[in-house]
């Protein structure tokens, strides 16, 4: 009688899905996806994903364009880094400054800056990036990272190929190590490094 | 260039005050009054085009030198000359006439000696600033009396080395 009953309650659970509590499940989906149990799943992915997808938009303002240019070429291949310098700044998420940024440059440099998607990082290329190199005293540049948050430095002047590929390796354990995509995606912002606030707006000679 | 120079001699006759010499190099020194004269006889004599418009600043003579290289694309005798012709402009006052109505690439260069040096060239069509950002071209950089900041130089004592056994 009791194997009836149980066959009979059985028979009559087929063809029934159990989804439980949606709010409780939901919740704890979202705890192992993207929250409080850190890494999270897709965080993880995220920076695995940006990792090997690492545009830089190249910002050529003076020699070091040359060594941009000859890290790319085949002899030292930078894309197997899963870098490739692209053109347009809404598709990238790496800024790479190559030497001087004058007055008038910064406020290109701001612009692109603020039309790239998050996550975004930045690396200063030579002497000049770094702290005005030769034109140190020159009453016609502004310092790069007054401008940008730069998460790289490289110095010389210019820095060899080698250099710049081992400056993009840098930034992907960096990014592996804490976890910046995921924190710039969570946040919307990053905390460790803000984008600096400007003592003047660099465009003001155009916008008039 | 000697035969640009003789052409340019002869168009300048009587209008030029002095002559500056270098090696491979000729400039004509005109008084400001006479300076589109002597542009205009420059022109017709052949000179079509000016390469470089520059200016030197000297504040103990007060001062502004401004010369204009003139030379020319339609002569091939005068292609392979470039004659300069100088201008000297009170420095506290640097008004002259502007000669892009004459020689039409001189227009953007002035425009660029404005910014670093603050010469006013009357009669220019557009006197904008082309390089700087305008607030930095209001300061003139170029000017010897604009100060930057210098190198760090040791002046302390030195310390002498005893040479090794």
């Amino acid at each position: 009688m009791a194997q009836e009953e149980a066959a009979a309650k059985a028979a009559s659970r087929r063809g029934r899905v159990y989804v439980g509590n949606l709010e409780q499940v939901a919740k704890s989906a979202r705890k192992i996806l993207l929250g409080e149990v850190k890494p999270s799943a897709v965080g993880k992915l995220v920076d695995w994903g940006t990792l090997f997808s690492l545009w830089p938009v190249h910002f050529t303002t003076s020699c070091c364009g040359c060594e941009f240019a000859a890290t790319w070429s085949p002899r030292f291949d930078a894309e197997r880094y899963g870098a490739l310098p692209w053109l347009a700044p809404r598709q990238t998420n790496l800024i790479i400054i190559e030497g001087t940024v004058t007055k008038k440059m910064a406020c290109a440099l701001r612009l692109v800056w603020e039309q790239m998607p998050h996550p975004k990082f930045a690396i200063a290329m030579g002497a000049c990036a770094l702290d005005g190199g030769i034109f140190y005293n020159s009453y016609n540049i502004v310092r790069p990272w007054e401008i940008v948050p730069v998460d790289i430095y490289i110095p010389g002047c210019p820095p060899r190929p080698e250099a710049l590929a081992r400056a993009i390796v840098e930034l992907q354990k960096l990014i592996k190590e804490k976890g910046l995509a995921s924190l710039w995606i969570s946040k919307g912002k990053r905390e460790d490094k803000p984008t600096p606030k400007l003592k003047e707006d660099p465009c003001s000679w155009w916008r008039g | 260039m000697e035969e640009a120079r003789r052409r340019a001699e002869e168009a300048l006759a009587g209008i030029y005050e002095s002559v500056e010499e270098g090696k491979g190099f000729v400039s004509f020194i005109v008084p400001l009054e006479r300076l589109v004269e002597a542009a205009e006889a420059l022109k017709s004599a052949g000179f079509d085009h000016v390469k470089s418009v520059t200016a030197v600043d000297r504040p103990k003579e007060g001062v502004i030198e401004v010369t204009y290289h003139a030379s020319s694309y339609g002569d091939p005798e005068l292609a392979r000359g470039i004659i300069g012709l100088t201008v000297r402009i009170p420095r506290d006052n640097p008004r002259m006439p502007s000669l892009s109505r004459i020689w039409v690439s001189a227009e953007f260069q002035e425009r660029e000696v404005f910014e670093f040096f603050g010469v006013i060239f009357e009669g220019h069509p557009d006197l904008r600033p082309i390089l700087l950002a305008p607030p930095i071209a209001e300061l003139r950089p170029l000017r010897k009396d604009f100060v930057v900041k210098e190198e760090p130089v040791y002046r302390g004592p030195i310390q002498k080395v005893e040479k090794p056994p």
